[in-house]
């Protein structure tokens, strides 16, 4: 059978028991803003020898979009990189520290990389369709050989659904054929989205999306970002303070220290860091005194 | 619920796929160096059976005879190859000077196109050419129509090689140059030939390499001999040559012997001017076009 | 390297002025460059027509579509017919490519994405080394090693079942169609896994990583980003490996078993365009046996040109579409 072949659901014998716990006590209550869906505990990542971002701490709620900003070089991507296990992708890098997906240790020598990246997802900052393939076939692709849809009937309605959610099905649903690599560079890259959410993931996270668009498509990003995080946790990198003052529930401000390290500076709910930051720091980028 | 929460790790059936083109692969890379490993073992196993320092020195005796060295077909070699870099040289530098120096747009193009399709054309259809341009007019087989014909292998892979080293001269150098008002001619002859020469250097070996090794293009140009000649206007042997006509006598033990001898021999050349060519080629890029 | 220490004599402020204007070196240089390439140019051009020539006086005794369609070679009763040595031709490089192919991109897969670099780059470079051994040994070799390690195994194939199908009939000699597409394969692997390898490695980051977060396998990012991404550079590969297989006669020579004739079995003997030249030529005085031969040599020029041509404008085709692979 399909499932069976080729995807294995996987529990974990021994989760954190302070996870646990708290999800035991939380089950019955209402509501909690701020729900982690990634808690990060003393990140500390390295490119071979050298220290890429050191001992980063912080939660990414459930249904919310939590901003990483930061000026370049403070290891933004590094992080988030490390939540989909995509850094060790780069050879010679390193990551410590733990990374819990509701109390699962995502770094733990059991936990399959892959597994990781069907659960989170990730949109790239150059969008990056397959140019090879169609656009159905982009979003059908992951699908397809993740083993998510079996008939022709359940993949065009998988495409459908996802195009959708990623508003550009009606841009696209009469030329489903074409290429691609023929779409304008905001519909490349929410053509991208769609195809991560084809994978049915919990987050998506999203670095500097909007770098390579104009401003219009920019904003439309924006716009799905805070759309789709009512049912997906979604962390997204930018460099752009207010976007991330536009989109984001929670921000992460990160910056680099004498060592070219990249370190946690403050975190905290969007409107707070933006109005009152605690840490003078933050204040100085907040108001374009650096960075 | 949490239960539900759970990473889906890669099925059975993919992994298994995926080992096995792993396992595949393997095999495909151990059936490519089989070859390779096969040939040089035979060659030395029996190359040196037959091989002695006497055989490089002297002279052919008859089909069975056991004394029976090498040497009309060594002084061939380097004779013909020594007159083919003559011709081929200058020219192949003079087209490659013609194609970056002195752009004459269509001219230069049309020579360079020439030059290309000499590259594709097989060795022994060369043979033939230089048959109709040099042996029917001279009368007879010579080593001058066999040196013609190893020029003409030569010459695209010099003339090739040069042009990218041309082309890689650095603008400083050339602004360098014109800011003495230093004629083109001495620019070139003194300062970017001495500058890309060890590049140009790589093409000349690997040319050599290739043209030791030819059989074909010599079998109707200068045919071989059993005496030892000097005299490029009579038909002169050649290490493949020889090996090919002894060769052909499998059916003599003796004759089969010198025909692994000359092979060794051949390998030999072939293998150290091929090294020495790429190693001279990876110098000159990572030391950039400084000598 | 700047301009005040480039080597060259020093001139006096005098002399500098004087060869202010035209140097008498340049033209010298500039008009040797042009004659040289010119020379060139023009003998390639003699060469191409005097061939021509010598062939068109074939015309006197066999029409040209007699002689491409002849499948009857026998000097002996000057009757030329040239289609069982493009039968040959296309047969033998069609075996060395059903082999070669599969082989090159498994082996050039192994290199870039499975082996460490430490242990591929040797191995790509032993590969690749494959390529200088000339011809006349892999022909030597061949007869001496491959035909008889390979006699078994096609008498077994043609006593099995499948020697039913015409294709794989014996009887078996020894050397054949099958055992030189063999030794081509050998001779070809090295160009084809060399570019198989380039279009690899060519292949954008950005991409790989687009299917490794979507939760693909290695294999599965392999399948579907990097061999379509390199399919360009596989193509033109190969359209070179054929190139070479054409034109290839020593080593054919010495394994395809020389018979002039066209028979479906892959394990019969045969004959190819440039072995037969090469075999021939030294004693072809029939009349019109060496005219004969040369009409060979141009049938065997024009088709590698087709197939040059070919490889060219594959090349073109995809580098012009999204970043194809780059193949010299």
């Amino acid at each position: 059978m399909t499932a069976d072949t080729d995807l294995v659901p996987i529990r974990i014998a021994h989760p954190a028991p302070e996870a646990v716990a708290a999800r035991a006590a939380e089950a019955d209550t209402v509501h909690q803003p701020a729900d982690a869906a990634i808690s990060v505990h003393k990140l500390t990542a390295y490119y071979g020898t050298k220290l890429a971002v050191r001992d980063v701490t912080f939660e990414a709620g459930q249904h919310a979009v939590t901003a990483i900003i930061g000026p370049s070089g403070s290891g933004k991507s590094t992080v988030l990189r490390a939540l989909n296990r995509m850094l060790e992708v780069v050879p010679g890098a390193r990551v410590e520290g733990e990374i819990l997906f509701h109390g699962i240790n995502l770094y733990d020598r059991d936990i399959e990389p892959a597994a990781v990246r069907r659960t989170i997802g990730m949109v790239f900052q150059q969008p990056n369709p397959f140019p090879t393939m169609s656009i159905y076939d982009n979003v059908a692709a992951a699908a397809r050989f993740n083993g998510l849809v079996k008939t022709r009937q359940e993949t065009d309605e998988l495409v459908e659904r996802c195009l959708r959610r990623a508003a550009l099905w009606d841009e696209v649903k009469d030329t489903l054929g074409q290429s691609g690599a023929s779409l304008s560079g905001g519909q490349q890259q929410r053509l991208c989205i769609a195809r991560a959410l084809a994978v049915n993931p919990e987050v998506i996270l999203m670095d500097e999306p909007c770098s390579a668009l104009d401003p219009i498509a920019t904003l439309q990003i924006e716009q799905l970002a805070r759309e789709l995080a009512q049912q997906y946790a979604i962390v997204i990198v930018t460099h752009n303070m207010q976007q991330a003052a536009r989109v984001s529930d929670q921000t992460v401000f990160m910056s680099m220290n004498e060592e070219r390290a990249g370190y946690l500076v403050e975190s905290g709910p969007t409107a707070e860091i933006f109005t009152n930051p605690r840490n003078k720091l933050t204040e100085d980028y907040i108001t374009g005194r650096f960075g | 619920m949490f239960a539900e929460r759970v990473l889906r790790a890669t099925g059975r059936r993919r992994r298994g796929m995926d080992r096995a083109i792993y396992a595949l692969c393997i095999v495909a890379g151990a059936l490519a160096l089989l070859p390779l490993v096969l040939v040089l073992a035979y060659l030395l196993i029996e190359g040196l059976k037959g091989w002695s320092l006497g055989f490089l020195v002297s002279p052919p005796g008859g089909i069975t005879s056991k004394n029976s060295g090498a040497l009309n077909a060594i002084i061939g070699t380097l004779e013909m190859t020594g007159i083919g870099l003559a011709i081929a040289v200058p020219i192949g530098m003079a087209v490659a000077l013609y194609v970056v120096e002195f752009h004459e747009g269509r001219a230069a193009l049309i020579v360079r196109a020439a030059v290309d399709l000499v590259a594709g054309i097989p060795s022994i259809v060369i043979g033939l050419f230089i048959y109709s341009l040099i042996v029917v007019r001279m009368g007879h087989y010579s080593g001058i129509a066999g040196s013609v014909a190893l020029a003409l292998i030569m010459l695209p892979i010099i003339a090739r090689t040069s042009e990218e080293m041309f082309k890689i001269v650095p603008r400083r150098m050339r602004e360098g140059t014109m800011a003495l008002a230093m004629p083109r001619w001495r620019a070139i002859g003194w300062v970017y030939i001495p500058t890309v020469a060890a590049g140009i250097m790589t093409g000349i070996v690997l040319a050599v390499s290739r043209a030791v090794g030819e059989t074909a293009p010599l079998l109707f140009t200068s045919l071989g001999s059993n005496f030892v000649v000097t005299d490029p206007t009579r038909p002169m042997s050649a290490l493949p040559l020889y090996m090919f006509q002894n060769a052909l006598n499998i059916g003599f033990p003796a004759a089969r012997q010198r025909a692994w001898a000359a092979a060794l021999t051949l390998v030999a050349i072939v293998l150290i001017f091929n090294i020495l060519g790429r190693w001279l080629g990876r110098r000159t890029l990572a030391s950039g076009t400084r000598t | 390297m700047t301009a005040e220490t480039a080597p060259g004599r020093p001139e006096s402020p005098a002399a500098l002025v004087r060869h202010r204007g035209l140097s008498v070196g340049d033209p010298i240089l500039k008009w040797t460059v042009r004659i040289f390439s010119w020379l060139a140019l023009a003998a390639v051009g003699v060469m191409l027509i005097d061939t021509a020539g010598h062939s068109v006086k074939l015309l006197q005794h066999t029409s040209a579509w007699d002689f491409l369609s002849g499948t009857v070679w026998q000097p002996a009763s000057t009757i030329y017919g040239a289609l069982p040595f493009v039968y040959g031709t296309v047969v033998t490089s069609i075996i060395a490519l059903i082999f070669a192919v599969p082989l090159s991109l498994g082996a050039a897969l192994l290199v870039n994405e499975y082996l460490p670099a430490a242990v591929g780059a040797p191995v790509a470079y032993a590969i690749e080394l494959l390529a200088a051994v000339p011809s006349v040994v892999y022909g030597f070799w061949g007869v001496v090693v491959v035909v008889p390690a390979l006699r078994p195994v096609q008498e077994a194939i043609a006593s099995s079942p499948l020697g039913a199908i015409p294709v794989f009939a014996g009887p078996v000699a020894g050397p054949s169609y099958f055992v030189a597409g063999v030794v081509l394969t050998i001779m070809i692997l090295p160009i084809l896994t060399s570019v198989a390898r380039d279009s690899i490695r060519s292949t954008p980051r950005i991409q790989r990583e687009g299917a490794m977060a979507l939760g693909a396998t290695h294999w599965e990012t392999i399948r579907h980003v990097v061999l379509p991404f390199a399919r360009g550079g596989i193509l033109a590969g190969i359209i070179l490996g054929l190139s070479r297989a054409i034109g290839e006669t020593i080593a054919v020579l010495f394994v395809i078993g020389n018979q002039p004739q066209i028979n479906a079995s892959i394990f019969s003997p045969g004959y190819t365009l440039p072995s037969v030249i090469a075999s021939e030529f030294a004693e072809a005085n029939q009349p019109f046996h060496p005219e004969a031969l040369i009409g060979l040599g141009v049938v065997l020029f024009i088709m590698s040109f087709v197939v040059n041509l070919a490889a060219r404008a594959i090349v073109e085709r995809f580098e012009r579409r999204a970043g194809g692979a780059d193949v010299r």
